[in-house]
This record gives structure tokens, sequence and C-alpha cells, in this order.
């Protein structure tokens, strides 16, 4: 099979639609779990063979597939992938495959419809990650909210989870406005350049663009991603989430974050010149969520609002690494984002194991949970450390080359991150030293089971990554993203 | 047999993951397993101390170079960050003496810690512990040094927590975890300045190419972070504190990190950065008086403490002051021997501590020194430590947890509802009563205008501005000029005074100034 013309992209789009499909058709909770795993696996395995068959010397898009959509429109069905977005593949797909392990026997209602909206997540966010047609990347990008909805509301742990379902799709339809804006302007601008309307993303990195509509290209894009990534003052959705959601959604959530993808793919190479004169704006966005978060999350006493929270500070440096238009900090950023679906989300799913045996994850509810739960509290602390960036994880290498690239370009900024940085690490050690170190507490607590099977092969292999990739950062190949002006 | 030094950290980190992984998989546990883990660490870090005398007496035979480079880690365009080692000079020698004396003490804990309840965490913690130490005296890259400087004070931090049931133990693991991040925190900006302005990490280049390169200001800044990084390792003033936190764990590891080896690790580095030092008056002084500062202080609260090991360590942090202000007037042939001959003694003293204090039961107490005996005033000042830590709480520590208190509030009742999100049904409704009464749409004791409503942030500004304006009408310019307004009027002149008090809290103001000496930059 030649990969290079195969239509690999298509086939990963559509195998979790033909998956969810299959688990509509058969009606039986056992079989339906088994097709979502090997459909899950399935993915794996075809975005490991994407990922691998890549090509970096070659400039611009690879796996480029196109079809005709809306001809009217001159909108196709493009789809194609570049260094930014090939490592999300995998990583995506592999964060699916744990969530669905991870949700095994903690779903007692509709347990058929949740693996298929799982699989539906699955497929609609790869096709954000994939689709080079801005209106195609529209529809994906909204797409990912009618399964999200549905997860939260009917799976939610919180008692309040159906207006955090409603306060999610608001929060998302809320930025969806502007991103729809910029996309019109975007193709109006090429139709006015060159006479034709076109949608196409790589045609719309070479059309001229006059400086004043780039500003407000730019400006719409940051407010739209800054809605999804979140950045302060757009972020209150997410601790609610965390809360009120399913552990695994959240893991999903905090795992993968688009809206930071959205603006090292879209915001900057679109506008490239508003882009470099108001990179300050966002990259003072970024600092202020990491610190104010941070700051937030040392208030916090219930585990699931405090690794939200400190997923939010995580972001901000994430967006001010982008914002710093360095070699250093994109990749550092890159790096920083494929780490988020390996530790961030473990947190999550822990949190939502602890939440699984005592119905809470609130502080006062936990305490000397290391005495009956060893295995649960080393990878606790290993996966606490790689979040907070200590050597011989690969939190390290990118935290180091994003302050590093950050310190290019903005001095004081990086030495705020710093700070937010100490801020972050002591909220989650205080934390553990409050649930899992000291006596224990409560009588309850002595009779839960350590790490089970299922639990060890959910977390053993992101484990076992960010070891490697800490020792060895360069196996992650990561590529020139783009080259600031 | 340059190549060899890749092996000397390398093999107490194999044999920490070794002992680790068996461990977790429960293959060592218990008495039984106690040997095999004893052997392990011993065999790995006694190889490792025969690799380091080894590669000590090849350089004594100058038949090595200065550095010998293994490959590299990371390289993103121009950052390229070598794993290199020093195979020359002072790092040798002090590999070489950490080396046995971490191979001294893993072998005093084997006795030490036997039958203990967390036996092969220990030695995991140790050998991981020796691996950290020889990176960072070995590695001639600044990130290297730092990834040794890290794991070493994370393994630290998880002996002092050693006791991890103790409420004190594991406060005093997670503040003095803490406090060494501020000075992390420094190293890793010493490192981003330097690759900014150097454009290398490695400190032979650090060192060679500052003369020519960087103006004097930039060598300051650069020698600052990492001159904060080396005062929070090695505990002097205003971080000494953590020393005495840092007493909880089991002795070896007391004697081993507190007592001889890792406190050392701040000093080797003002060696590292000897000749950023030389452009750097500034900082040089700064740590002279430092120094000099610290060990006054620890001499005047040794005198007055009453338990041997707190007194070995104020004496420590005494001696560490002493070195630092020999750093800081450049004498730094004496204090390398200084390094080495402390390094020795506090090892053994630690180590002997506990038998110590048998053979002396029952010896009548030392009395007092006089002086501090006359001056009671002063005396109880030493016995505060001078009140170095509540000072800190309260300069640094709690005005940083009210503002984050401030925030959270903040976040959580105005910034939420400021979006304009939907509240959950449970808020709203109280009762079924109420809840028909939604139903019907009667509103019965809603006082409100509820003409306008809306949801989202769209319709809650345009509710508000909506509501905003009636309001403004209707007192305003329905009633004209009356006492309602001035009423009105008094109430806002209330809110903006309570605001600007808040303001003018502490911990705005220095919130204010940060922001603006961030932004100055």
């Amino acid at each position: 099979m030649n990969v290079a013309t195969f239509p690999m992209l298509s086939l990963i789009l559509f195998l979790p639609f033909i998956g969810a499909l299959a688990i509509a058709v058969i009606n039986s909770v056992e079989a339906a779990k088994k097709i979502a795993l090997i459909t899950a696996i399935a993915e794996l395995i075809a975005t490991l063979i994407i990922t691998f068959s890549f090509d970096a010397e070659v400039a611009g898009f690879s796996q480029v597939e196109r079809y005709r959509w809306i001809p009217n429109l001159h909108a196709e069905f493009l789809l194609g992938v570049d260094g930014i977005s090939v490592l999300f593949l995998p990583a995506s797909a592999l964060l699916t495959l744990i969530t669905i392990i991870a949700s095994w026997n903690n779903v007692n209602h509709l347990s058929r419809l949740h693996f298929a909206l799982l699989l539906i997540l699955e497929s609609v966010t790869l096709g954000v990650f994939t689709a080079l047609d801005m209106l195609l990347f529209f529809l994906f990008w909204e797409a990912t909210l009618p399964p999200i909805f549905f997860l939260i509301g009917l799976w939610g742990i919180g008692a309040q989870r159906r207006s955090a379902a409603l306060k999610y799709t608001l929060f998302m339809l809320f930025g969806g406005v502007p991103l729809l804006f910029a996309i019109i302007v975007l193709a109006t601008n090429h139709a006015t350049q060159t006479g034709e309307l076109s949608f196409s993303f790589p045609e719309l990195l070479q059309t001229p663009m006059p400086d004043n509509l780039q500003l407000i290209v730019f400006l719409l894009l940051v407010l739209g991603f800054a809605v999804k990534a979140p950045l302060a003052p757009f972020h209150t959705w997410l601790p609610t989430i965390a809360m009120q959601a399913p552990t695994q959604l959240s893991a999903l959530l905090t795992g993968l974050k688009l809206g930071a993808f959205g603006l090292l793919r879209f915001a900057f190479p679109l506008a490239p010149q508003a882009a470099a004169h108001h990179a300050w704006i966002v990259a003072l966005l970024g600092a202020v969520t990491l610190v104010y978060a941070a700051l937030i999350a040392l208030k916090q006493t219930n585990l699931r609002e405090l690794l939200a929270y400190l997923s939010i500070s995580h972001v901000g440096l994430v967006v001010l690494g982008i914002a710093s238009l360095n070699e250093q900090s994109l990749q550092g950023a890159i790096f920083q984002l494929l780490n988020f679906s390996l530790i961030a989300s473990s947190l999550m799913l822990m949190a939502g194991f602890i939440q699984q045996r005592f119905g809470s994850t609130e502080l006062i509810h936990l305490g000397g949970l290391a005495k009956v739960m060893p295995k649960m509290t080393a990878f606790f602390f290993l996966f606490s450390l790689a979040s907070i960036g200590m050597p011989l994880t690969s939190g390290f290498p990118a935290e180091m080359l994003l302050i590093i690239g950050v310190f290019k370009n903005h001095l004081g900024l990086g030495i705020a991150a710093l700070c937010g940085a100490i801020l972050g690490a002591s909220a989650l050690l205080m934390f553990i030293r409050g649930a899992f170190w000291g006596e224990i507490t409560h009588e309850n607590i002595k009779q839960v089971s350590d790490l089970r099977l299922r639990e060890w092969l959910v977390l053993g292999v992101p484990i076992l990554l960010v070891i490697i990739f800490g020792l060895f950062p360069q196996m992650i190949p990561l590529h020139q993203p783009f080259h600031p002006h | 047999m340059e190549n060899l030094v890749i092996f000397i950290p390398l093999l107490p980190l194999l044999a920490a993951s070794c002992i680790g992984v068996l461990h977790l998989f429960d293959i060592l546990e218990g008495e039984k397993s106690e040997r095999i883990t004893a052997r392990i660490a011993q065999t790995s870090i006694a190889l490792s101390c025969l690799l380091a005398l080894v590669l000590l007496g090849t350089d004594l035979f100058a038949k090595n170079n200065d550095v010998f480079i293994v490959g590299e880690w990371l390289k993103v365009n121009d950052l390229s960050i070598q794993i290199r080692f020093f195979t020359h000079g002072f790092s040798v020698k002090l590999a070489a003496l950490f080396s046995i004396l971490l191979f001294i003490v893993t072998r005093f804990a084997v006795n030490y810690m036997h039958r203990e309840a967390g036996f092969h965490r220990f030695f995991f913690i140790l050998s991981l512990f020796s691996a950290a130490m020889l990176m960072l005296v070995l590695s001639a890259n600044a990130v290297g040094t730092f990834v040794g400087w890290e794991i070493a004070g994370l393994c630290s931090y998880l002996l002092i927590g050693y006791m991890y049931d103790r409420q004190t133990a594991t406060q005093n693991a997670t503040r003095v975890f803490i406090t060494n991040r501020i000075g992390d925190a420094g190293f890793i900006a010493g490192i981003g300045l330097s690759y900014l302005w150097v454009g290398n990490t490695n400190w032979l280049e650090i060192g060679n190419n500052l003369a020519g390169q960087l103006s004097n200001q930039q060598a300051e800044l650069c020698a600052l972070c990492f001159a904060l990084a080396a005062f929070v390792k090695s505990a002097q003033l205003p971080f000494s504190p953590w020393l005495a936190r840092a007493m909880e764990g089991p002795t070896p590891s007391s004697a081993i990190f507190y007592g001889s080896v890792m406190i050392h690790a701040g000093v080797y580095l003002l060696f590292l950065i000897q000749p950023l030092l030389a452009h750097a008056p500034l900082v040089s002084t700064l740590i002279a008086i430092v120094g000099l500062l610290t060990a006054i202080y620890a001499t005047v609260v040794g005198l007055t403490q009453t338990d041997i090991k707190s007194s070995l360590i104020f004496a420590t942090s005494g001696q560490l002051g002493l070195l630092f202000l020999e750093c800081g007037l450049g004498f730094w042939e004496l204090a390398s021997w200084h390094i080495a001959a402390h390094a020795t003694v506090r090892a053994y003293q630690l180590l002997t501590a506990p038998s110590l204090l048998v053979n002396i039961a029952n010896n009548p107490i030392k009395p007092v020194n006089a002086y501090l005996a006359k001056n009671t005033r002063f005396y109880t000042y030493a016995l505060q430590r001078f009140w170095l830590e509540p000072l800190t709480d309260l300069i640094i520590v709690k005005p940083v947890q009210r503002l984050a208190g401030d925030l959270n509030y903040f976040d959580k009742h105005i910034l939420d509802k400021l979006m304009g999100s939907p509240a959950p049904a449970i808020r709203a409704v109280s009762s079924l009563a109420q809840a028909e009464e939604q139903k019907i749409g009667a509103h019965l004791n809603n006082t409100d205008d509820s003409f306008a409503q809306g949801s989202g942030l769209a319709g809650c500004v345009t509710q508000w501005s909506a509501a905003c304006l009636h309001w403004f009408e209707e007192s305003f310019v329905l009633r004209g000029v009356s006492k309602d307004a001035i009423d009105y009027g008094r109430h806002l002149g209330r809110i903006a005074n309570q605001i600007e008090l808040m303001l003018l809290k502490p911990r705005y103001l220095a919130l204010f100034v940060f922001i603006t000496l961030l932004v100055a930059f």
C-alpha cells in the first residue's frame, strides 16, 4: 500500500464514524465497547502510519486530498497535514483510546451512545486538525459541540451538569462567531485581490492583504480561539466543565487544546504583518492568564477544579510562547501541547479514579491516600512532576524551550512566567500534601483498592512516553512550524 | 578513558530506576529483599566512585582534555544543548570527593535503615540523588547542571517527607521544595539570559565569551540570576530557614544532603560562574555581604540551639556563609579547600551524631554563651531565629495567599457573572411554588423589571444596558436632581472609596509595582 497516494486522512476521518454506526446497529453493550476499542486502536495505528510516513523535508502540505464540496462557494473538501498538525493526530487518537479504556466500566446508562459519541468526537477533532479549507475547518470546529454537549449533559458527575453543558455550548458558540467573521473577511479579501472566492487555507496564505484588514482578521481569530484555549477572561467554562462533566471528557478537553492549536495554525500565519506588530497583545493575554490562573489554583480545594486552573495556567505559557514568534518558543509550544495530551489528561483521569473510589475529589474527603494506594500515589506524583516541568520528564524540555523562546522577545513576561510556574507548582504540591501524605483521615479510605489492571493500562503508556520524551526529546520529530517575519 | 565519565552519573541512575521499577511492581518488597536493594545501590555507587577516582588519576597525569562531549540532547535552530562533561579541573576533584562520601553514606545507611518501613524507597531516592549530584558536578553544560540541581532538590523533598504520614515532615518538605523552586526559577532565568546574550549554554563558553560580548549590566543581571539560585540552594539569607526544616529526614540523608554534599551545590555554582563574576563586581559584593551576614546570623542562632542536629546545621550554615564570603571576595583557591574540608568533616559529624548522643548522655549541659546570657533580649532574638520565617510569611506568603483568595472570589462571583453564562436551575428555583410560579410566568414577588430578559453574553449586555438606562432615566432625568440622586451619588462614592481602599492595600500596591516593572522591560 502506498501511503502517499492512499486517502489516509479520509480513512481516519470516517473510520470512527463507521465504528459509531456499527455501535448504533448492534444492540449489545459488551459488543459496542469492543467495537469502540477496536476502532480506536485501528485509528491509532492509522494515525501512526501517517506520522511515520510524513516527510518533514517536503515543504507545504502532504497527504493532500481534494474533493468537490460546495462548488458555488468554491469551498472544497480539502484535507492535508503539515509539521504543525501531524503530531496531533496520534496524540488525539491515543487520548481517545485511553478515555475509552478509562470509561470502560463507569458508564452505566446509555453506554452505547456514550462510546459512539466519543468516537464521533474523535472524528471531528481529527477533522479540525486536518481540514485545510476554512469552511470545512469551521464545520468541524462547530461539530465538536454536539457530542460534547451530550457527553456533559448525560453522563456528567456534577449536579449541575445540564447547565454546564449549556454554558460550554454558549461559550463556544460565542467564540465561533468571530471565527466565522474572520473566515468571511479572508475569503472576500481573496475575491477582491484575485477576483475569485476561495476558502482554501494554502491559497489564503499567499493572498496579499491590506494592513488594516489584517489587524481585523488577526483580532477576530485571536478572540475566537481565546475562548476555546481558554485564555482569561474567557476561561470560566473550564473549571465548571471539570466539576460537572465526566472525567474522561474533562481529560479530553484539558488534553487537546484546540484553541492554542488554532492560534498557532491560523491566527498567526494568516495575518503575518498584523501578527508581527500585535503579537504583544496575545503575549500579554497569555502571561496574564498564566499568573492569574496559577494564583487562583492556590485557593482550590477540589482536585478537578485545581487541575482545570493549572491547565489554564499552562495554556497561558503556551500562548505566550506562540506569541513570542521564534523557533524555540514555537517548537516548545507544540511540544507542550503534545505533553498536555499525556500529562494533563492523565492527571484528570486519575482525579476520575479517585472520584470513583470516594465519590469526591474534595480535599476535605481525602487524606493519607499514600498509605492505602502507594501505586496510585506514585503515578500521580510522577505526572505532577511532569506537569511542573521536572527534568527527566517531557515537561522539562518543553518548558525550557518555551522559557528560552519567551526570553528572546519578552524578557519581562518571561520572568512573570517563571513566577507563575512557582505558584502553580506550589498549588499542586500543597494539594498532594493534603490529599496523599499525612495520616488517614477517614475510615472509608482504608477500604479502597490500589490501581486496577485497566488503570495500569490507562496510565502506563503515557508515563512511559513522558519519560522517554523527557530523556530523549529529539525523538519527537519537531518540524519547523512556519517562518516568522 | 575519558568516555567513561558518562557512566559516573549513569550507574546510580540505572540503579535507581532498577530499584524503583522493581519496587513499583512489588518485586522488591519487605525485609527479605533488603539485601538485593542494598547490593544494587552499593555496587553502582562503588563503581561510580572508582570511575571518578580513575578520572581524577588520569587528570592528575594531565591525560584529559577539558571536556568530553557525548552528543546533542536537544537542538532547535541555533539553540543546541549538548550532553558534555568536565574531565578536568575542580569539578573532577569534587566529583571524586562527593562520590566517596556518597559511597560511605550508602554503606552506613544499609545498617542504619535496616527493617525501616521505607527501606527500598530510601535507597531508590539515595541512588537517584547520587546520580543527580554527580551530574550536577560533572556536567559542562548549564542545562545538565540544572537537571542534576532539580533532581537533587526533588530527592531532598522526598527524604524530608520520608515519614510521609507525619504532618510536620510533609509540611516541611513542601515548604523546602517551594523555597527551592524560587532558586530554580533564578537558574532557568540565568540559562535563558546566557543563551540570549552569549548564544550558548556551555559553562566554558559562557565564561570565555563574556568579556567581549556582554556589557557590564548584562553580566551583572546574568550573574544575579545564578547567584539567586546559589543563595537558595546553599541556604543563605534570607532563605536560610529552610535548612533547619530539612532536618526531618533520616540521619544518613541529613548527613549527605544538608551536611556535606547538596548544600555545597550553591557554592559550586559560584565556581562555575567565576569568569562571569569577574565582570560583575556588584554581584560579587552582594555575595560577600550575604555570606558575611549569614555567617553572623547562623553563629548567633547556633549558640542558642539545644539539640545536636540543629546546632550542627547552624554550624553548617555559618561555614557556608564564610564560603560565600570567600567567593565574593575572590579567594577561590581557599574556598575550594574549604569546601572539601567542610564536606568531609560535616559528613562525619552528622553520621556520628546519634552515637555521640549515647556517649555524652548525662554530661552536664553547657552554659549559654556569656554575652547572650547577659543580653536577654538578644538571646530571645537568637532563640526565635530572628523571626525570619514569620517575616517571610508576612511579607510574601500571606499577601500572595490573600491575593489568590481575592482573585478566586473575583473569578467565581464576578467574572463568571460578567460573562453572562446561564445560572444552573438549582440556584434559581428554591421551592416548588417558585417553580410553578415561573412556569406560569407570574413572578409574584419579583420586584425588578422582568420585561427584557436575556441570556448569554449579548443578551445580558443588552439587558443590563437597558436596565442602566432605565435606572438613569428613572432616578435622574425624570425626578430631576432631588434627594434620591444625592443618595445615589453618596452610595456610588462610598463604593468608589471602598475600591480605592482595597487597591491601596500593600498586596495590590506590590502587584502594581511588579506589573509596572515587568512591562517596563
